[in-house]
């Protein structure tokens, strides 16, 4: 028996954030298993951003049905109320900083979600955290505020954030960019620990989507593979399919680098 | 629809519209999108009361203390100055010319009823509005709204109803509190300038001249200032995607906005006085 789709998109088109005449991707149907490692590549501004915050609900698409956990999407943005619940099933992470809250201490932007959802207290918040805080490294870093912290470390912090109400599904928008060695390593072992299930993580394999501009570092650690191109939305599959489809449009650019 | 007096030159009155109509068309939407935005705060309020309190009520009692302790000193100091200015004067004066049995009339009617709210809104909305407006604006540039709502985080709930009932607490009691300053302060001047009055005699001419309906409405006037200051703020801020570039504009749209906001209530006010 196959799994239940988490993700289904039919027919979704997104518009250009900027020039609402102009569609950034067009026509994506897709479905994402329980338990799958997708990887969408594409070049910078195709449209691979756009489609994360469309899944998570809060960019609306122009045209199509989006469901989360077999629950439709409205479309109107200010059916916000209804969206809680599958928000809280949910985990995004924006790219480049992961839009910390600048006000709030990395303890308070870790905690936020716990204690808004389920009234708790900080400390209570960070009691029940220190699981995950230990496991992404932030101990020492939990009365620092978010300008204090390097690009990388406030993406880690966003990581935790997106994480801490146990989501089943996880969406990763292009956090291996500008990473040093270090960190990517981090980041590598992050995703198998995620796809496979760690204790710090909830236990259960997460439903992990990643974009990339890059596809190097997650050609051995994805299960299936999409592309962003030129408004176009491909479904390439697993790993050899990428490796088949080396040679068309869109997969020479993002391969291009390393061949 | 009748047609236009012959005197009327049609194509200057069709340039006239064409001027006018873009700003009159901004404004109709600007009063919609703000009417919407009240009752969907209303509507979170009502749904969420007491919901997510251990996130809530905090955040609520840093926004009474942003926009109502932190602004004790200036609100006294412009309290001692108005008490000096307006009282301490007006008192003096009506004294010379034989007309002290007026002066509590006097002192209620521009001062408490008029002059205590619309400083109170005023201070607040200079001094805590605009950083608030700057605040919530860059922070829907910067995307930190859509954080929020991706982590089930409510923006109304989380954002504005504490603003807007920190913005309302405070106008009202930065407002007696200005009330009883400025009061004090103007007897005392007018003390050491040589009033025959007793304070009893004072404070005495002062609730005399208040009647039942002074304390509902100042009640109710104060409080409309402080909710329209704090929706407006809110609004401008958050209910529209903003470039980095357009929050110094919101800015001051918001503080025009706000003083034409207090001005109609307080017309509104009036009327209801002149009516009850």
């Amino acid at each position: 028996m196959s799994a239940l789709p988490i993700i289904t998109l039919d027919g979704v088109r997104i518009l250009h954030p900027h020039n609402p005449k102009s569609s950034l991707l067009n026509d994506v149907s897709w479905q994402v298993e329980a338990g799958s490692f997708w990887v969408v590549a594409g070049l910078q501004g195709s449209g691979k951003s756009a489609l994360l915050e469309t899944i998570a609900g809060i960019r609306p698409q122009a045209s199509g049905s989006v469901q989360l956990f077999g629950e439709t999407i409205p479309i109107r943005s200010d059916d916000a109320l209804a969206l809680t619940e599958i928000r809280r099933r949910t985990g995004l992470l924006f790219k480049g900083n992961g839009r910390l809250f600048p006000a709030l201490s990395v303890l308070e932007n870790l905690a936020l979600p716990r204690c808004y959802h389920r009234n708790e207290t900080l400390s209570e918040a960070a009691s029940d955290l220190a699981p995950l805080i230990n496991y992404l490294e932030l101990d020492g870093l939990l009365e620092q505020i978010p300008s204090h912290l390097g690009s990388s470390w406030s993406r880690r912090v966003a990581l935790g954030r997106a994480l801490a109400q146990q989501p089943e599904l996880i969406l990763l928008d292009n956090p291996l960019s500008g990473l040093d060695t270090t960190q990517m390593r981090w980041w590598r072992q992050f995703l198998r620990d995620a796809s496979q299930g760690h204790p710090a993580l909830g236990g259960s394999p997460l439903t992990l989507v990643i974009t990339t501009d890059e596809l190097t570092p997650l050609l051995p650690l994805g299960h299936q593979f999409a592309l962003t191109h030129g408004g176009r939305w491909t479904v390439l599959g697993n790993r050899a399919a990428v490796h088949t489809a080396r040679g068309q449009e869109g997969v020479r650019e993002i391969l291009g680098e390393i061949h | 629809m009748a047609p236009l007096p012959s005197t009327f030159n049609r194509a200057e009155v069709r340039k006239l519209g064409l001027r006018f109509a873009p700003s009159l068309i901004e404004t109709i939407e600007t009063v919609t999108h703000l009417a919407a935005f009240t009752l969907i705060t209303l509507a979170t309020g009502w749904t969420r009361f007491g919901q997510n309190s251990r996130v809530i009520r905090p955040r609520t009692l840093h926004e009474i203390h942003r926009s109502g302790v932190q602004l004790l000193p200036i609100v006294g100091f412009l309290g001692i100055a108005l008490g000096v200015v307006f009282v301490g004067q007006t008192l003096a004066l009506m004294q010379q010319v034989g007309a002290s049995g007026f002066s509590g009339t006097l002192i209620v009617t521009v001062f408490i009823r008029e002059l205590a709210p619309l400083t109170a809104g005023l201070v607040v909305l200079a001094r805590v509005g605009t950083a608030t407006v700057i605040e919530l604006g860059t922070a829907r540039a910067l995307g930190e709204v859509e954080a929020l709502e991706a982590l089930g985080v409510d923006p109304i709930h989380y954002l504005v109803l504490p603003r807007v009932v920190g913005f309302t607490t405070s106008v009202l009691c930065l407002s007696l509190y200005l009330i009883l300053l400025t009061l004090t302060s103007g007897y005392a001047f007018a003390f050491t300038r040589g009033l025959k009055t007793s304070p009893a005699e004072f404070f005495g001419s002062i609730a005399l001249a208040l009647n039942w309906l002074d304390f509902p409405m100042l009640l109710a006037k104060t409080t409309s200032f402080g909710a329209a200051i704090g929706l407006i703020i809110c609004y401008h801020g958050l209910a529209r995607p903003l470039a980095l570039d357009e929050v110094s504009q919101a800015t001051t749209r918001t503080v025009g906005h706000c003083v034409i906001a207090c001005l109609l209530l307080d017309a509104l006010f009036i009327a209801l006085y002149l009516f009850l």
